[in-house]
C-alpha cells in the first residue's frame, strides 16, 4: 500500500507543480518567462505538499477510526491501484508529449499543443473523477467514497486556488 | 453570422488623426444583438460605461489583459519561430541584392509586440535590421514598450499608421491581423504596400479549415480566462481569409509584387496547418529568396 500511495503522491506532486504553471500561464507577456514559471511551479509544488499532508492525515484518521483498520487498508490499496490504472496512462501520454516537444520542430510542438496538451488539460477534471470512480468501484465503502471525493475536490481546486496569488487583472 | 470580434467593436480611432473616437455601448450591443450573438452581448453588457460611452480606461486595461492571455496562442504555436523561418531567407535575399540598410521591418498592428520582442530577444536577424512595431492603440503600444524595456530588447513601438512611416518599411509583417481587414479594406491594405521602398511583405494568419473552428474553440476554452479572449479567439479563426482570397487581394492591391502562400500543409500530408503565410516580394528578389530558403521551398505554393 505504501508503494501505491507513494506513486499517487509523486503523480499528485507533479500535477500540483503543473497546476502552478497553469495558474501562471497567460499572466506574463514577457518573452523570457523562465523565472515566472519556475516560481509558479515551485508554488504549486509546495501547495501540493500541504494538500498531500492533509490527504495523508485524512486517510490515516479514517483508517484509525475504522472498526476494521486492516480490511480498510486493504480496500484503500485496491482503490489506489485502480486509480493508478487511469492516472498513469494519462501521465504517460503527457510525458510522451513533453518528450516530443523537445524536438526542434515548429509543427511537432504546435501539434502537441493542439492534439495533446489542450484536450488533455480540458479533460483533466474528468480523468480525476473517472480515476476515483474506477477506484471506488472495487471497494464502494462510504468512508472511501466520501474521503476520496473530498481529496479529489482538494486536488482539483488547487489551480484555482493558486490563481488567487495573482491579483485580478494583473499583468506581469 | 457571428463574425464580429468584440475588440474591433469596442475601440475606434480616426484613421487620419489616430484620435480615439468614443464608442457607444448601446451601438455595440445593437450590433451583436442583430447578429444574434448573445454571448458577445453578455460580455459587452458587463463592460463599464459613462453615460452609455464605453469607459476608455477600462477598455484599455481589459484589452492589455486579453492580449497578454492571447499571447499564449503565439507562444504555443511558435509564431516567433514561424516568422523567423520566413524572414531569414527574405532578409538574406534583400541583402544579396543590395537593398539599402538599415532594413526596416515594420509589424503592422503589432499589439503588445510579441513577435518583434521575440525576434529582438533572439537577436539573430542582423544588426542591419530595424524592428518597428506600429499600432493605433496607445495602451497596447505602451505595454509593448514597457515589456521591451523590462527585457532590454532592441525593438521600438509607435502609435502610428504603419503605412505612413517615413521612411517607409523595407518589409511589412503581420501576425493574426489580416483577418481584421474585410472586403474592400483588404484590397486597400495591400495597396498600401506599393511604396517603392517596400521590397517584401509577410503576413501570417489563421488558416481556415473544417477543423479550425473546433480546434480554436478547444484551445481558447481550455487556456483563456477572459470571456472576451475566448470569444474573439474563436471568431478570429472562423473568419480568417482563405489563401485564395489573400492571393487575390494582394494581386489586385499590390500588383508590383510576386506572391505565394507558405506552409499550408504538414509536409506531404493533407493536414492543414493552423496558420498559413502570405509572402510577397518584388520580382527581382524572388530567385535570391528561393536560393536562401533552401529545402523549405517545398512549403511554398505556386508563385503568381
Amino acid at each position: 500500500m505504501i508503494l501505491l500511495l507513494a506513486t499517487l503522491y509523486v503523480l499528485a506532486s507533479i500535477d500540483a507543480a503543473a497546476s502552478g504553471y497553469a495558474a501562471a500561464a497567460g499572466r506574463s507577456a514577457l518573452i523570457r518567462k523562465g523565472p515566472h514559471y519556475r516560481r509558479a511551479m515551485l508554488r504549486g509544488f509546495f501547495a501540493g505538499q500541504v494538500t498531500a499532508a492533509v490527504s495523508l492525515t485524512l486517510i490515516l484518521t479514517i483508517v484509525r477510526l475504522s472498526p476494521d483498520p486492516s480490511a480498510l487498508r486493504s480496500d484503500i490499496a485496491r482503490v489506489a491501484l485502480r486509480m493508478l490504472q487511469v492516472y498513469l496512462p494519462f501521465a504517460t501520454i503527457l510525458a510522451g508529449a513533453f518528450a516530443l516537444r523537445t524536438l526542434p520542430s515548429v509543427d511537432i510542438r504546435s501539434l502537441t499543443s493542439t492534439l495533446v496538451f489542450g484536450p488533455l488539460a480540458g479533460i483533466r477534471p474528468l480523468v480525476g473523477v473517472g480515476g476515483l470512480l474506477w477506484g471506488v468501484w472495487a471497494a464502494p465503502r462510504v468512508e472511501i467514497v466520501v474521503g476520496g471525493a473530498v481529496l479529489l475536490a482538494l486536488w482539483l481546486s488547487l489551480e484555482r486556488a493558486l490563481g488567487y496569488f495573482y491579483r485580478a487583472g494583473e499583468v506581469v | 453570422m457571428n463574425d464580429l470580434e468584440i475588440s474591433d467593436e469596442i475601440l475606434a480611432f480616426d484613421p487620419e488623426t489616430l484620435a480615439r473616437i468614443p464608442v457607444r455601448k448601446s451601438d455595440v450591443l445593437a450590433k451583436f444583438a442583430a447578429a444574434s450573438n448573445r454571448r458577445a452581448v453578455r460580455i459587452v453588457q458587463g463592460m463599464a460605461d459613462r453615460d452609455d460611452v464605453l469607459d476608455p480606461d477600462a477598455v484599455d486595461r481589459r484589452l492589455v489583459r486579453v492580449h497578454c492571455e492571447m499571447q499564449r496562442v503565439s507562444e504555443e504555436f511558435q509564431h516567433g519561430q514561424r516568422v523567423a523561418e520566413i524572414l531569414r531567407p527574405v532578409l538574406e535575399a534583400l541583402r544579396r541584392t543590395g537593398v539599402p540598410r538599415p532594413m526596416r521591418l515594420v509589424d503592422v498592428g503589432c499589439g503588445t509586440g510579441y513577435v518583434l520582442r521575440w525576434l529582438a530577444a533572439q537577436g539573430d536577424l542582423g544588426d542591419d535590421v530595424e524592428l518597428i512595431g506600429a499600432d493605433y492603440h496607445p495602451a497596447l503600444v505602451g505595454e509593448a514598450m514597457r515589456l521591451a524595456r523590462l527585457e532590454d530588447l532592441n525593438a521600438s513601438f509607435r502609435v502610428v499608421n504603419a503605412f505612413r512611416l517615413d521612411p517607409p518599411a523595407t518589409l511589412y509583417l503581420s501576425t493574426c491581423v489580416i483577418h481584421h481587414f474585410r472586403g474592400a479594406s483588404l484590397d486597400q491594405f495591400f495597396r498600401c504596400h506599393e511604396s517603392p521602398e517596400t521590397k517584401a511583405f509577410v503576413h501570417i494568419d489563421f488558416q481556415p479549415s473544417p477543423i479550425a473552428p473546433f480546434g480554436s474553440w478547444l484551445f481558447h476554452a481550455v487556456r483563456m480566462r477572459d470571456p472576451l479572449a475566448k470569444h474573439d479567439g474563436v471568431v478570429s479563426a472562423i473568419r480568417a481569409h482563405p489563401g485564395s482570397e489573400l492571393l487575390r487581394a494582394s494581386r489586385e492591391g499590390a500588383s508590383g509584387f510576386v506572391r505565394a502562400m507558405y506552409g499550408t500543409r504538414m509536409g506531404f500530408l493533407p493536414i492543414p496547418r493552423a496558420f498559413h503565410s502570405l509572402i510577397g516580394l518584388r520580382p527581382e528578389y524572388r530567385d535570391a529568396f528561393l536560393q536562401a530558403i533552401g529545402p523549405r521551398r517545398s512549403r511554398l505554393g505556386a508563385w503568381e
